[in-house]
């Protein structure tokens, strides 16, 4: 087929420019390759029969859109770096007499040609690995494969329609710039003279205060449930410190040294200063990103694969025993052994009926109250409360009694009658009473740091936690006792805990039997007690539970995927962009003296610095959000600091070593595209 | 004294795989006296650039010696010749090659601070240069915002700065109007008066007419020279155009 006048130019740019327009296609066909399959994922339907995949596919259909959003916003800017090398081009068709519409025309058969390469490329690539991931995602929630290819239409309507509209307003955008300039100002735009950037101190202080309240956020703040809201807000600052520091501290940084005389006029430093100031005033902006992203793709990493290989250990802190009864009462009757004897006995009795012996039992029961603390006065009655009140100053109190005490803990403690020990857990307590309600007041013989093994789960609680020790149970809880003589205020709990040493099916079909064992003689009681309690084996629980973590670490390798592509091509085109810009410079240093040597040499100081500015950058904000993600990671019951300390100093050396490859490859480029000015 | 001395230079370009072999020097022998001004002229494509290169150290002759003050450039090892042209040589080019990233004030420094040398010498050297050359209030400024004339004037700052044997000036004025053509040869007067050697390669006759002596270039060999002698720089000019003409015209050797 003959094409036509215009697409033939247009593809002759393309071809003309392939330098600077392959990587960008890549990109293009990677981006819809990496929306297709991400949609793709979310819509199917052999992961929706799976365990635990309700949560993750709403994840990665919210990784779609994000995905999205992150193309348009990225497409953008690789966009504008096509677009200064090609003005000129236009100014040239201008200049021998093409009008404005006609440079439209071609642009818009460029845009098309690519859109339609991306698309075409990027689904078929798209289809064929969207088999893969789902593969993978099956194979991660450990559901069955199928190995049949399927394609959805709706996905890929879907993916045309979205970057169809990215194509167009890229077009419209490229359009918009070239309707605004004239055939001289295209022509000159590479070669403008350029103003020596200033340094700002204003900004740059600006900069380094929001950082540092930013980090100071990160570090004192030791409340989850805080530090959900306070992590949004550091990030945002974090992200606006790292522009203004990137874009202004980096020249004011440049700027004192040159005021140094003595550093300064230096071969070592002269010439690699002052081009440094230019090349950060260009790269600032591209620099924070590359660092944001980076920044990004380092927390997703580590913390979602710590998630997913901490799952075990979260699992066994979330579920001790192989089966779990927590049971939450009406009354404090109800925790009295006469009452729970039955139970006890069935869970032995069916043990039986199974062949095996319950082992490694917790047994446990406590009265659970939440309170706000003030000195040494506690209010459990939100109607005693006036006023707001800090999340930092609630606790939660679990009573146990010293009998009980004794038991579990093998020791053969005393209290008088007005005594009590208290443990405190993540928090501590100076005074020697401790009131509750204005109601009832004990003297405390001893404080002590810890918990009581069983006793609630005050690891996974958000607030801290004391453990009250008193001499009788039914006595401390009637201040509690409200005027209408029911206990609202308390959780009256008992866990039995217990392994079976069956296998996974033996456990899980002993709990469920158990189950109904435990509604039968609930039902056939003859009080009107009340009582809501959960029977789960961990068993059962744990393909959810794997479900939720696999989730989001196949969901934040997706991300880092489209991440990693961004920050790569960032690089690429900043390497290609400086060097057709350094050109000319080279030239010039050679010929008044300088050796290629000291020249190379110069040029891979500035490199080095600009390239590994960002990682350092990353690293720093990622040691200063670790004890907040670690925070936040709690909210998902991981404890395992060790775990996370490890995985995210592996993810940043991989990522370390992954960045420098790149550095590798692309100053490569930049050196072939400067030589090529004079080999001589 | 011969300061500059070029015996039998000859340089041969061949195309990519060796086909087509083009002599653009095929023997060129003249000798430069210790602050003497030579201007050298010849058409597009008569080897005068390939000269220049040849002198200023950045390409090699296939054949043939050049020797500044009893050094041979052939005997200079690769790695050493960067700091040689920057120690011996001085170089006003016609599109000036200052570095849009440095004042003028570090651009003229630019060689200097590679030899090595404190701020404190380079700000003593500098100072009278900057007075002569009427660039002194000039220093802080960038190239982008001073004209071209100055712009030349920086460069030949430059060059001089680091008292150099010889100035290789290649087309100083091919990029500047005429007011600051004037100027700078002017400058060029006055600079090779103090004893600098100047060698510059142009087109303008009304350049090489301030020169004491001027070499003319053909299809790669020293085709004619003229002296100075008493002539005063229009009578030079004269001689310049009707030998100019006569090349082109096709005369024989005169």
């Amino acid at each position: 087929m003959k094409l036509g006048f215009y697409p033939k130019l247009a593809l002759d740019g393309i071809r003309k420019n392939k330098k600077m327009y392959i990587p960008y296609i890549l990109t293009c066909i990677g981006m819809v390759m990496m929306y297709y399959i991400i949609v793709f994922l979310s819509r199917c339907e052999t992961v929706q029969h799976l365990h635990g995949s309700n949560a993750i596919l709403l994840m990665m259909e919210l990784g779609g859109w994000v995905i999205a959003a992150f193309s348009c916003v990225f497409l953008f800017y690789t966009n504008s770096f096509l677009i200064r090398r090609r003005k000129r081009e236009f100014g040239l068709y201008n200049m021998l007499g093409m009008g404005k519409r006609h440079i439209g025309i071609i642009l818009f058969w460029e845009t098309f040609f690519i859109a339609a390469i991306s698309l075409i490329i990027g689904l078929t690539a798209g289809i064929a690995f969207s088999k893969l991931a789902e593969l993978g995602l099956v194979n991660i929630l450990q559901g069955e494969i199928s190995y049949n290819l399927y394609i959805s239409f709706p996905t890929i309507y879907m993916t045309a329609a979205v970057f169809g509209v990215i194509f167009l307003l890229l077009f419209l955008n490229t359009l918009r710039q070239i309707r605004f300039s004239s055939a001289i100002a295209l022509i000159r735009s590479e070669n403008f003279g350029e103003k020596p950037p200033k340094a700002n101190w204003l900004l740059c202080i600006l900069g380094a205060a929001v950082l540092a309240v930013a980090y100071c956020l990160a570090v004192i703040i030791d409340n989850p449930l805080d530090a959900l809201l306070m992590f949004f807000v550091a990030v945002i600052m974090v992200i606006g410190a790292t522009y203004l520091l990137m874009i202004a501290g980096s020249v004011l940084i440049c700027r004192i040294l040159q005021k140094n005389k003595k550093y300064y006029y230096n071969s070592k430093h002269f010439v690699s200063l002052s081009s440094m100031v230019y090349r950060m005033k260009r790269n600032g902006a591209g620099l924070a990103s590359i660092c944001i992203l980076a920044t990004m793709v380092l927390v997703i990493v580590s913390s979602t694969t710590s998630l997913y290989f901490g799952s075990e250990d979260s699992l066994q802190s979330r579920y001790t025993r192989e089966i779990n009864i927590d049971a939450c009462m009406g009354t404090i009757e109800q925790l009295s052994d006469e009452y729970l004897n039955p139970y006890r006995n069935a869970a032995i009795d069916i043990a039986k009926e199974y062949n095996t012996l319950i082992s490694n039992v917790q047994d446990s029961r406590y009265a659970d109250v939440a309170g706000l603390i003030s000195g040494n006065e506690v209010i459990c009655d939100e109607n005693k409360l006036d006023g707001t009140f800090s999340y930092s100053d609630v606790r939660d109190f679990f009573f146990i009694s010293l009998d009980d005490y004794n038991k579990i803990t093998e020791e053969n403690l005393t209290l008088a009658a007005d005594e009590a020990f208290l443990l405190t857990y993540r928090c501590s307590y100076p005074y020697d009473t401790i009131s509750f309600d204005d109601n009832k007041t004990f003297k405390i013989k001893n404080s002590e740091y810890g918990i009581v093994d069983g006793l609630g789960t005050p690891q996974v609680n958000l607030v801290a936690s004391i453990t009250v020790i008193v001499p009788d149970l039914e006595d401390a809880m009637s201040c509690f006792k409200l005027d209408d003589g029911s206990y609202d205020l308390v959780n009256f709990v008992w866990n039995f805990r217990f392994d079976t040493g069956l296998d996974e099916d033996g456990q899980i079909s002993l709990g469920s039997t158990l189950d109904d064992k435990i509604n039968d003689i609930f039902a056939s009681s003859t009080t009107d007690y009340s009582m809501r309690y959960t029977l789960s084996s961990r068993e059962a629980e744990r393909a959810d539970y794997f479900g939720l973590n696999a989730g989001f670490f196949y969901i934040g390798i997706m991300l880092n995927i489209v991440f990693i592509f961004a920050a790569v091509l960032i690089i690429y085109y900043k390497q290609i962009s400086e060097g057709y810009e350094d050109q000319s410079r080279f030239e010039i240093m050679q010929k008044v003296g300088m050796t290629k040597k000291e020249i190379r040499k110069s040029i891979n100081s500035q490199l080095l610095t600009v390239f590994f500015l960002p990682l350092l950058g990353a690293g720093l904000h990622l040691a200063f959000a670790f004890p907040m993600i670690n925070k936040l990671l709690m909210l998902f019951n991981l404890y395992n600091v060790n775990l996370f300390v490890k995985t995210t100093v592996i993810s940043f050396l991989i990522f370390a070593l992954f960045y420098t490859l790149v550095y590798r490859i692309t100053s490569n480029a930049y050196y072939n595209i400067v030589s090529k000015s004079k080999g001589k | 004294m011969s300061i500059l001395e070029v015996k039998g230079l000859k340089k041969i370009y061949s195309t990519r795989f060796g086909g087509n072999k083009v002599a653009a020097l095929k023997n060129v022998n003249f000798t430069v006296e210790q602050g003497e001004y030579v201007a050298i002229m010849g058409e597009s494509g008569s080897g005068k650039t390939t000269l220049l290169n040849i002198l200023a150290a950045l390409d090699k002759p296939t054949n043939g010696n050049v020797i500044l003050d009893g050094k041979d450039f052939s005997k200079i090892k690769d790695s050493a010749t960067a700091a040689f042209r920057r120690d011996n040589l001085g170089f006003v080019f016609q599109d000036f090659n200052l570095l849009d990233t440095f004042t003028l004030e570090d651009n003229i420094y630019l060689p200097l601070v590679l030899a090595g040398k404190s701020y404190k010498e380079m700000n003593e050297r500098l100072t009278p240069i900057a007075q002569r050359l009427g660039i002194a209030n000039l220093l802080k400024k960038y190239p982008y915002e001073v004209s071209g004339g100055q712009k030349q004037r920086a460069a030949v700052a430059r060059a001089i700065i680091t008292n150099p044997k010889i100035i290789l000036a290649d087309e100083p004025t091919g990029a500047l109007d005429s007011k600051a053509t004037d100027e700078l040869l002017r400058l060029f007067d006055e600079i090779n008066r103090l004893g600098q050697t100047i060698l510059m390669v142009t087109h303008s006759t009304k350049a090489a007419s301030v020169a004491n002596r001027v070499l003319f270039i053909k299809d790669g060999e020293i085709f004619h020279q003229l002296y100075r002698g008493d002539c005063t720089n229009e009578m030079l000019y004269q001689k310049i155009s009707d030998t100019l003409t006569m090349i082109a015209t096709g005369g024989d050797r005169i």
